[in-house]
């Protein structure tokens, strides 16, 4: 049990796993962040993300990364119309944190149900020509999927990263979440930044949902279970922080890894919540955030 | 309507309500109406902390679920009578509110949320994998054989009671000094705290009088099921509905849980009957959009707006107005 090799090898499939988690929870964490918007359906269309590139594979074919180079730009639009039709409104209400947990919810049980009429419960697993083989690190095994996924995770946060720090409409995205009057101000147009963050975690959680659909099995109904890490990513690093998602992610990967390999599997999650409550209650505002 | 018409309307269908089991309905629906009472308890009881005091608590059955065990534990380990045993289910739900009420409540919005959704998964985890309580394989409750349409008749007019006693506590709360205080506490609650209002110690007792009903409303669920599993009573899709249905009717007010519990389970109830459940799940969550996004007050708040500009002065002057 003690065995450094099964140490080392828990570390680094939780460090494979942490990543996929990060790219999963920065784009709720800056819906949270910027605009104030908990949105409980992040997961599903991350699940929705995965289905289209299950079928692409399956139907057509098309490997799952190619295949976000279409489903991204869809996401993305699909969260510009979702912002100006469904979020827009109910940003004057006196709670939009209350109000957007209820109208994403809502929006959660209907994708949920549309996914569950077009591709039936049961469980799918991404499995491509090259899932099968892996790379040998000495002992440690490590499964090529698994590093794909991961790699994408890494340039996803990446390229979220280099959007937010090198680009105007980055600038203004940040200006927005530390302090939206102050921003409007400025003459940022907070209703044209809010609709860019929400396309753009919208899409970030597409791609989240095929690196996850690398690693995991998932049906619809999955999407809540994902959302309880995205909730943990988001908590341990601080709400809209890009690099605390991240450290978070890895952070989350490495103990359920670690945890995996010393508890029963039903005593993780036991784990994972009391961490969670604990740092909620210790340090409500994340672990990283400045 | 006056409020002496109100009471006797309200009294009427009371008595009404009551006296249904007298002309023996078929099973299923007091089975139905039984599991209306059961939501409007649990919703009027969380609306306490989550409505008036503004605290989303989304582990609500978490305590309906700990009321579950402790009476099913009573009555398999010392046999205390199923009636009696809801007692100390309430109190030790309404003490386990108490003790993690005391971190908790100092978090605020999502956190807060987040937090007791947490406690929930928690409880259901620790009874799942705690043998003693029966572990994931579920109590069975072995009980009086009784008539079956006896029986449903019994649990339906405890339950009644149960929501009625739950209904009128909110309903008096919401007017006193405490319910004042919780309202003062939503909406702003460093301004209550200057005011010397005791926010502390205001929302730990609504925190702890929300935890107590479901909790008898748990014991007295266990006999009615007799067969007590983590998966059923610990279903964290209960505490999801029961925030949605206060919301749905209006968390300000103790008639919104009521009129949300009322309807959202009548229209759940006749969906799944009708058509296909993925399209009856769809037809509800869009429900949920549209009622945030048109009245994000929930219905009673806004019937109460549209209804009133109808009858006296103000309508004319509105009309003028406009």
């Amino acid at each position: 049990m003690w065995n450094p090799v099964v140490i080392l090898q828990s570390i680094v499939s939780g460090i494979l796993m942490g990543g996929i988690f990060a790219l999963f929870g920065v784009g709720f964490s800056l819906t949270w962040g910027v605009m104030k918007v908990i949105n409980i359906a992040h997961a599903a269309f991350g699940i929705l993300a995965a289905y289209v590139a299950y079928w692409g594979l399956t139907v057509f074919g098309i490997d799952p990364i190619l295949s976000l180079a279409v489903s991204l730009p869809l996401l993305f639009c699909a969260g510009v119309l979702i912002h100006r039709f469904l979020v827009q409104p109910i940003t004057r209400s006196r709670d939009v944190v209350v109000a957007s947990m209820v109208l994403t919810f809502g929006l959660a049980i209907v994708l949920e149900n549309l996914m569950l009429l077009a591709w039936s419960p049961d469980e799918r697993l991404i499995t491509t020509g090259y899932s099968s083989t892996s790379i040998f690190l000495g002992d440690i095994i490590i499964r090529i999927s698994n590093l794909l996924a991961f790699v994408l995770s890494m340039v996803g946060i990446g390229a979220i990263y280099l959007f937010l720090y090198r680009t105007r409409t980055g600038k203004a995205v940040r200006a927005t979440w530390q302090d939206p009057e102050g921003a409007a101000l400025q003459g940022i147009n907070l209703r044209r930044v809010s609709m860019i963050t929400f396309g753009m975690a919208i899409a970030s959680s597409g791609a989240g949902g095929v690196a996850m659909a690398y690693m995991y099995s998932f049906n619809p109904p999955a999407h809540n279970l994902w959302l309880i890490f995205l909730f943990l990513v988001v908590i341990v690093g601080g709400v809209g922080s890009i690099l605390g998602s991240a450290v978070a992610g890895l952070i989350i990967g490495v103990i359920i890894g670690l945890s995996g390999a010393f508890f029963p599997m039903q005593w993780v999650n036991v784990l994972l919540f009391g961490l969670l409550m604990g740092i909620l209650l210790i340090k409500p505002e994340g672990l990283f955030r400045k | 309507m006056n409020s002496t018409l109100k009471r006797t309307t309200f009294f009427t269908l009371l008595l009404a309500l009551a006296l249904l089991p007298l002309i023996q309905p078929p099973t299923y629906f007091l089975s139905f109406i039984f599991k209306v009472f059961l939501y409007v308890i649990l919703s009027a009881s969380w609306n306490l902390i989550g409505g008036f005091a503004g605290y989303l608590s989304f582990g609500h059955v978490a305590f309906f679920g700990i009321g579950v065990y402790v009476s099913a534990m009573l009555f398999q380990q010392l046999a205390v009578s199923p009636f009696l045993g809801a007692i100390p289910a309430g109190l030790f739900a309404g003490l386990v509110a108490w003790i993690i009420g005391y971190p908790c409540l100092r978090l605020r919005g999502p956190y807060f949320a987040v937090v007791t959704l947490c406690f929930a998964f928690i409880a259901d985890l620790v009874v799942k994998n705690w043998s003693f309580l029966g572990g994931s394989e579920g109590i069975h409750l072995k009980l009086v054989q009784m008539d079956i349409q006896f029986s449903r008749s019994l649990f339906y007019e405890i339950f009644l009671c149960l929501a009625g006693v739950t209904v009128y506590t909110l309903r008096k709360i919401q007017t006193s000094k405490f319910g004042l205080g919780l309202a003062s506490i939503r909406e702003d609650e460093e301004v209550a705290q200057t005011l010397c209002i005791p926010t502390a110690r205001l929302k730990t007792r609504a925190f702890v009088l929300s935890a107590f009903f479901p909790g008898v409303a748990g014991g007295i669920y266990a006999y009615y099921i007799s067969y007590v599993h983590p998966d059923i009573v610990f279903d964290i899709n209960i505490s999801i509905l029961i925030v949605l249905m206060a919301l749905f009717g209006g968390g300000r007010s103790w008639e919104g849980p009521v009129i949300g519990a009322v309807s959202l389970s009548i229209v759940n109830e006749f969906l799944s009957i009708f058509i296909r459940p993925e399209f009856a799940r769809i037809i509800y969550g869009t429900m949920f959009m549209v009622v945030i996004i048109f009245m994000p007050d929930g219905i009673v708040p806004f019937l109460k707006r549209n209804a009133k500009p109808r009858s006296g002065v103000i309508d004319s002057s509105m009309a003028g107005g406009s």
